[in-house]
């Protein structure tokens, strides 16, 4: 049997952030991940911050991948503008809170998990080959056996020869199977859970610039409560990329099971807001229905033309738009100037009109349609998060912030992987993997992160910021609903005596009264109703159907499903004919029954059947995340 | 120095994927304005001399006969592959020629390759020609044992033997697998269905480390190309191009479509009543079914 230091088993960011650690330590390590390649199974909004804060020493990006992050990782935006908009139909009014964005903070970037985590896993490879490790891909662990005597793993898989290690990391993500394997902790409840459902919108570089009044490579963040929640608690997010937008819902899973919604409706609700059209609209072209009457070869041949000039259209005027891209076709030679190329993209358009009968209208387009869980820190993060010796890091150990506006998880995976990698490599030194030695030292290491103080207590200083932000919000929308909350939190001094209290309560008790309907649907629509602006759309988008959606999705079918439905009859299963983001459970005879073919693996139907993540290679492959 | 040289005969073909391709208004090919692409069966070939760089880090030359733009094809196998020679047989002479001319020049540039090949791989046949006969045949010209179909292969270095195995399909027969040793050297040329196991977690390092290295040496590979005209090739103009060709394309006729004894109703599925009408269909289909 071979045998290795150490076994990662996920190839997330903070699985990817674990490897890195390990070789910046000199140590030996191996990361197997069961998508066909890195971060083709990741989906995230998502931010991703680096942060200082004073309540302690924070593992932040950059230090492990070190300065050439900030030179070279494909990030989309850096976030300079956080901005909250309260919405009822076609009112408005937004608060900017760029303060509380910026609170702690170094710098926040919009980023896709598919091009990032490719480059993290690039950087991680390479130091992990020189000391033995690297990163497998492919590869779906199955099963884990405990050696009493020799005090290591035996890790088997679906696709490989089982092997041996002395210490695992587990940074499978909020489905965690290494938790369930292990039996480290139980299943996450939907009471601590989010549900994510995200949508990638394309539109050129230059164009978001111009529309969202950025400076290149800046971006905004806009984030949306009120009607668009369709009376769900949560609220929805604009995320620009360089030349995407995110747009997305982000829903309590409580909450979605109390009023179950086909999650898609709540994004279709943010695109169908007259605020994000405007955002999303771009000059898109549309075929015409080819004569029937024609030869049948004639059909074929006039389909294959239409679209080999829509995708050199597309991949042109994506050039165009973008002043990195038109200069490299400059100076490949391809073109001889900017004038050229927007000569040619004028007559490949004329070519589409007036060969083909292509029109040209106001709508946009949606690249690709994602979901996933989201663990919020504050319910379920794991008091120990480890088991023997597996050390469990980001969305597996139950480990995300959400406070009010402010979201992170990214970050938070990376912080808890270096930890868990400083861990194993101190137990590596002394070669004592014992509870004693590893884990509860890890433990620890975890419990003084500043985000787990974030997760179990508020920020006065972060709470008078968003308080800030706020006040020009008039005082009775909200003291009907929180009157003596406002009165203490209105002197710097009360604010400080309450903010205590309120930390002695715990989040536990005050959470129901602050993540409630009132704080993310009424407040919000009476705000927008009474002191919104008019923003008025100029077209209808064209919402695609889910159908439409799935089958854009790319998929490497497995026939074996990886879900077993245990409970066809239950309460939990009907709702999930509702509420999985794919439409994979339909009612037959009162009976639930799974179509596993268009699972994009979120885990949403994951609490009451035996759910696990795909073989290796198969299932969903994100080519955006 | 390697223990063991592998050469990968390739061809660039038509894209003939939605976006790429392009058809005259007669319903034939447009070569001009389809792309090109490295065949889908030179793939699969150069996959397999992957293997052999994997597992018993083989050395890998690649070798094709075409116009100045297949060094694109040497490239992309080279991607697929980690070769570190690339070899591209190119003059006006080489055109027009059918499988026998393309397999002297094959045959000669696989000998004017570093190292005496052990191996050498070939896909199933072109995606454009469907003839599957330049493999047999380079491989008689060479005097290689030739083994077709082969699906899986391990190496015995030291007894400088192979072990392959082989889908052979029968009328009538379910698929059998055949499994042969051959001493080396022996031409292989590959079954569709090939697809590598690399099964243990040093294999899977090595197979990432160099893919790693193809990434890089395909980024570079005009330093490993050799460009080849008849001369500096050194074959005999009779043998290759258009006189080297005894066979002649003269005409290509569209199949006549078969009459249809089936009796086919076309269905919409954005229509529910349709989708009615299919369902009821396959519930009579299924109860006329006998299920044991």
């Amino acid at each position: 049997m071979e045998k290795y230091d150490v076994a990662i088993i996920g190839g997330g960011s903070a699985g990817l952030a674990a490897l890195k650690q390990l070789s910046n330590l000199r140590k030996q390590a191996i990361l197997v991940e069961a998508g066909n390649k890195i971060g083709s199974k990741n989906v995230s909004g998502g931010i991703l911050y680096s942060k200082k804060s004073k309540k302690g020493h924070v593992h932040n990006v950059e230090d492990v991948y070190g300065d050439v992050f900030l030179r070279e990782a494909p990030l989309e935006r850096k976030i300079t503008k956080y901005i909250l908009h309260s919405t009822s139909k076609d009112k408005v009014y937004s608060i900017d809170l760029t303060a509380a964005h910026d609170y702690e903070s170094n710098f926040g970037y919009s980023v896709l998990m598919n091009k990032l985590n490719a480059w993290f896993a690039d950087q991680a490879a390479e130091s992990a080959q020189k000391f033995g490790g690297g990163i497998i891909s492919g590869v779906h662990v199955s099963e884990i056996k405990f050696d009493e005597q020799r005090n290591t793993s035996i890790v088997k898989t679906d696709e490989l020869e089982e092997f041996e290690v002395k210490a695992i990391i587990a940074a499978d993500g909020v489905n965690s199977e290494i938790a369930q394997i292990s039996d480290a902790r139980k299943k996450f409840l939907p009471s601590q859970l989010y549900q994510g459902v995200k949508v990638v919108v394309k539109i050129p570089e230059d164009v978001i610039n111009e529309r969202f009044s950025l400076k290149s490579r800046e971006g905004v963040a806009h984030l949306f409560a009120g009607d668009v929640s369709l009376n769900h608690i949560g609220g929805g997010f604009v995320y620009t990329n360089l030349d995407t937008l995110s747009v997305g819902a982000v829903y309590h899973f409580d909450s979605l099971l109390e009023n179950p919604v086909e999650p898609y409706t709540l994004v279709d609700a943010m695109l169908k807001n007259p605020m994000i059209c405007e955002f999303i609209k771009d000059d898109v072209p549309s075929r015409r229905k080819i004569d029937k009457n024609l030869p049948q070869e004639e059909q074929l041949r006039i389909r294959f033309a239409i679209t080999k000039l829509i995708k050199s259209w597309n991949e042109l005027r994506e050039s165009y738009f973008s002043k990195g891209k038109r200069d490299e076709r400059v100076k490949s030679g391809k073109y001889q100037s900017v004038e050229e190329i927007k000569e040619k993209l004028d007559s490949i358009r004329e070519q589409l009109t007036q060969k083909y009968g292509v029109i040209f209208v106001t709508d946009y387009v949606e690249a690709e349609y994602s979901a996933k869980l989201i663990p919020d820190g504050k319910r379920c993060r794991m008091s120990k998060p480890y088991h023997r010796n597996i050390l469990f890091v980001g969305d597996a150990a139950g480990r995300g912030i959400f406070v009010g506006p402010r979201i992170e998880g990214i970050n938070v995976g990376i912080d808890d992987a270096v930890r868990a990698a400083n861990s194993i490599s101190r137990a590596i030194d002394k070669n004592n993997f014992s509870s004693d030695y590893l884990g509860e030292y890890y433990s620890s290491s975890v419990e003084e992160s500043p985000y787990t103080k974030d997760m179990k207590q508020i920020d006065k200083d972060y709470l008078k910021i968003f308080l800030d932000a706020s006040k020009d919000v008039p005082k009775d929308i909200i003291s009907a609903r929180y009157s003596t909350v406002l009165k203490l939190m209105s002197s710097d001094t009360i604010r400080s005596v309450a903010i205590k209290f309120a930390n002695i309560l715990g989040y536990e008790r005050l959470l129901p009264m602050v993540e409630s309907e009132d704080t993310y649907v009424k407040v919000p629509i009476e705000i927008a109703e009474r002191l919104g602006k008019t923003v008025s759309k100029t077209y209808e988008p064209t919402i695609p159907s889910i159908a439409e959606r799935i089958a854009k999705l790319k998929f490497n079918d497995d026939s074996n499903p990886h879900i077993k439905v245990l409970k066809p009859q239950s309460e939990f299963m009907k709702k999930l004919v509702t509420l999985c983001p794919t439409k994979c459970y339909s009612l037959e005879n009162d009976n639930v029954i799974l179509q596993h073919e268009g699972c994009i693996e979120c885990g949403t139907c994951s609490q009451e059947t035996d759910w696990k993540h795909t073989r290796g290679e198969k299932g969903i492959v994100y080519q955006y995340g | 120095m390697s223990e063991l040289n592998v050469a990968v005969i390739i061809k660039l073909e038509p894209d003939f994927s939605e976006g790429s391709v392009s058809y005259n208004p007669d319903g034939t090919l447009n070569r001009a304005e389809t792309k090109n692409t490295l065949g889908p069966h030179s793939t699969i070939a150069a996959h397999a001399a992957f293997y052999a760089k994997v597992m018993y880090n083989a050395r890998i030359s690649i070798g094709t006969m075409g116009p100045p733009i297949a060094e694109s094809a040497l490239q992309m196998a080279q991607r697929l592959s980690d070769a570190e020679e690339l070899h591209l047989y190119s003059d006006r002479i080489f055109a027009g020629a059918d499988t026998l001319a393309t397999a002297e020049v094959l045959k000669t540039g696989i000998e004017k390759m570093q190292g005496k090949m052990d191996i050498v791989f070939s896909g199933h046949r072109a995606s454009d020609g469907e003839t599957g006969q330049t493999g047999p045949q380079t491989a008689w010209k060479l005097g290689f044992t030739f083994l077709g179909n082969v699906i899986d292969y391990k190496i015995d270095i030291q007894n400088r033997t192979i072990t392959a195995k082989r889908l052979v399909r029968l009328q009538g027969f379910s698929d059998v697998v055949e499994e042969i040793e051959a001493p080396l050297p022996v031409f292989i040329s590959i079954d569709p269905s090939y697809k590598p196991l690399f099964n243990t977690i040093s294999q899977r390092l090595a197979f990432g480390k160099f893919q790693k290295e193809a990434k890089i040496r395909a980024e570079n590979y005009k330093q490993y190309l050799k460009v080849f005209n008849v001369q500096q090739l050194g074959v005999d103009p009779k043998y290759v191009g258009l006189p080297g060709s005894p066979t002649i394309v003269y005409k290509v006729e569209r199949i006549p479509r078969g009459k249809a004894t089936r009796q086919a109703e076309v269905l919409d599925g954005s229509n529910p009543e349709h989708i009615r009408k299919a369902v009821s269909k396959m519930k009579e289909a299924l109860a006329a079914m006998v299920i044991k």
